[in-house]
């Protein structure tokens, strides 16, 4: 018999009934400083404030109880759960991921209960924790998105709402990301339904990201959140097949982070609009890339799922480094890259 | 272990002393984005070390990106992995437990045998396993018998009664592992539930077998998995609902489901 021993280092332990038992172990020696941290990493995007600059992406955190034994909740800048839609949706048939060089392809096609069941079985546990809240939602038609803002506009305690106006998974899904007017119609009819700082969430899929981050801009938008997958597919050549049971998926993971920073910059260089750039984010470099880029708060998404107490130790991780760097504040590194060109961040 | 399958200990007391079988866990090589997600084995089982649980054992076959990368680690390599995840198999509370194993699905069947005959105990706390067993046997069956992977430990387990099978009938009964359940289910001492790992369709087979007896029977699935804990609704099954079926994730309400929950039948 062929044997290895090899050690682990465990990240924290769930037990079968899913309720945390001990607390996952953290092996980072930097602890996150609450009071330094708070005032060195407090940002602002328009009505919004959060804490620090860290959120976890829609999609990529369950409902937030998925993550508990692993995560301080109460750290990071703030959660945004899974894309709520009005109706339950079933989703995409399986295979839904699959895996690529330095990323994945996921097809899920915004599998949830629907609003109702968001607001009876999920909200009051994610407003527990101690962390902004920001509630993701997708319509079919700007009415959709109209009515979900009114009746999450009433409910006291969520932060803000993110429109996915993105999703590359579902038909008809993307049409107000790839078309201005259509993107600016979605944000105003938000902005008119609630009282809610309201963020687009674009997608990559575009021949201009830029225009489409105007339109939100001018439809009210407070923030744009720049990028959510980008469209892809994998060759099963065997079976003459694609791989995802959808046929194409979106790609996120390191691979996209790239694309990801071209288009925050591209964004801040020509739009007048608070960023959260999103990509393929892992450690407390990339987040300063983005900051540096132009992005006034970051998401951490497919890293949740490979390092599920991740995102809490880069809250740590960029007080640190940036107190290593003499940075009283983080705002004075967002949007300060120099292009060749001589450009910059407008801000 | 066998052609293309290997064993590895890991050194992990605490996961030790919660998992119980049919368990899971997520492992991945840390640093590296180029295989980047964890990957799903299920708990082969654990080892002791002065009497207490000190770490786990599973085993694997090579079949892509991850299991090559972790087929070349040497001794004394870290790996990064998080558990104990999912539903195990049941405390068999039947007279007569079966199980069947197709290919490497055989991994979680020595320490359900090991549990069920009273030699080893799992969970914490410790899962109590009734005196009621008169039997625990286990079909096993494989491509050839170069994958035949762990016959003397199964053999060393006091009690368990092992058959095997191979598609090309170079050891032990030719053809499928599911004809030995059939066997089973018309002698005069049919087994009275039965637990099942393995390729889809054999474990379908299994399952309508067992259905059309009325045997209980469960199934471990085997879906793709990015995050193991519910947050990326990758691993969903179908699951049978009073209006048809949903879709519910694998990882945390199975992987291990009673058959007649699983709307088998849609595609
Ligand atoms: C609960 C559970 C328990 C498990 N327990 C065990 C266990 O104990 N032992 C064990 O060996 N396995 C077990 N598995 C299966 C194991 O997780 C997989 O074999 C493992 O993830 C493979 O990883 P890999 O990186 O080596 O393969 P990958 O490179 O991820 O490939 C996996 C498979 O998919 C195919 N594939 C991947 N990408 C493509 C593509 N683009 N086109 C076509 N085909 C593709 C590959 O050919 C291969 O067959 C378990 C799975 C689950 C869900
Ligand atoms: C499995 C999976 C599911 C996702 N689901 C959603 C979703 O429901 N709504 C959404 O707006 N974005 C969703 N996303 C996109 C992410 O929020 C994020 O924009 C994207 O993955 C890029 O970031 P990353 O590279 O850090 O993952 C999903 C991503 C993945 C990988
Ligand atoms: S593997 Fe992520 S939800 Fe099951």
């Amino acid at each position: 018999m062929r044997e290895k021993v090899v050690e682990n280092r465990p990240y924290g332990l769930m037990p079968r009934n899913g309720q945390a038992s001990s607390r996952p172990c953290f092996d980072d020696p930097r602890e996150f400083n609450k009071e330094n941290g708070v005032s060195r990493l407090r940002v602002r995007l328009n009505r919004l404030e959060l804490a620090n600059p860290v959120l976890v992406a829609s999609g990529t955190f369950g409902y937030a109880r998925e993550m508990q034994a692993f995560i301080r909740f109460d750290r990071l800048g703030g959660i945004i759960p899974k894309t709520i839609t009005p109706q339950p949706r079933a989703g995409n048939p399986t295979p839904r991921t699959v895996e690529t060089a330095s990323g994945m392809l996921n097809s899920i096609g915004l599998d949830n209960d629907g609003l109702d069941a968001f607001l009876s079985k999920h909200l009051e546990y994610l407003l527990s924790l101690g962390t902004s809240v920001i509630a993701n939602v997708a319509g079919k038609n700007r009415d959709e998105f109209v009515q979900m803002a009114e009746r999450l506009g009433k409910v006291p305690g969520i932060a803000a709402l993110e429109l996915n106006i993105s999703c590359p998974n579902v038909a008809h899904g993307v049409d107000f990301g790839t078309n201005a007017k259509l993107a600016a119609e979605v944000v105003a009819g938000v902005r008119g339904a609630c009282d809610l700082p309201v963020i687009a969430k674009l997608t990559p899929n575009v021949t201009s990201i830029v225009e489409i981050a105007q339109a939100a801009a001018d439809g009210g938008a407070d923030a744009v959140s720049v990028i959510n997958t980008i469209q892809g597919m994998a060759v099963d050549w065997r079976r003459r097949k694609p791989v995802l049971g959808a046929g194409f998926g979106g790609l996120s993971g390191p691979a996209i982070k790239p694309v990801a920073l071209r288009m925050v910059f591209q964004v801040a260089r020509a739009v007048r609009i608070p960023i959260i750039g999103v990509g393929g984010i892992q450690t407390v470099e990339d987040v300063m890339e983005f900051l540096v880029a132009g992005a006034s708060a970051v998401q951490i998404g497919t890293a949740n799922f490979y390092n599920p107490s991740g995102a809490e130790h880069l809250v740590g991780q960029l007080d640190a480094l940036l107190e290593r760097e003499g940075v009283a504040d983080v705002n004075e590194v967002i949007g300060t890259l120099r292009f060749p060109d001589g450009t910059g961040c407008l801000r | 272990m066998a052609r293309d399958t290997w064993r590895m200990r890991v050194e992990c007391a605490e996961m030790a002393r919660q998992i119980v079988p049919g368990q899971f866990f997520m492992v991945r090589i840390p640093g590296l984005s180029d295989p980047l997600l964890g990957r799903p084995f299920a708990l082969y089982d654990i080892y002791e070390r002065d009497g207490v649980p000190a770490g786990i054992d599973f085993g694997y076959l090579v079949v892509g990106k991850m299991t090559s990368r972790l087929s070349q680690l040497r001794v004394g390599d870290r790996v990064e992995l998080w558990g104990p995840l999912g539903n195990g198999f049941p405390v068999p509370e039947a007279r007569r437990l079966m199980l069947i194993a197709g290919g490497i699905g055989q991994t979680p069947f020595l320490a359900v045998a090991r549990e069920a005959l009273g030699r080893r105990h799992y969970g914490s706390p410790q899962r109590a396993v009734p005196r009621s067993l008169e039997s625990v046997s286990l079909c096993y069956g494989v491509r050839s018998s170069a994958y035949q992977a762990g016959v003397d430990e199964f053999r060393s387990v006091p009690g368990l009664e092992l058959k095997l099978a191979t598609d090309d009938g170079s050891n032990g009964h030719r053809g499928f592992v599911t004809d030995l359940l059939r066997g089973a289910i018309e002698s005069d001492a049919p087994p009275d539930a039965v637990y099942c790992c393995g390729p889809e369709p054999m474990m379908h087979a299994a399952a309508r077998l067992c259905a059309s007896h009325s045997i209980a029977c469960w199934l471990s699935l085997e879906s793709p998995m990015a995050c193991g804990f519910g947050a990326c609704f990758s691993c969903v099954t179908k699951v049978a609902t009073p209006d048809g079926w949903d879709y519910r994730r694998t990882c945390v309400e199975g992987p291990v489901f009673r058959a007649d929950q699983l709307a088998l039948g849609e595609h």
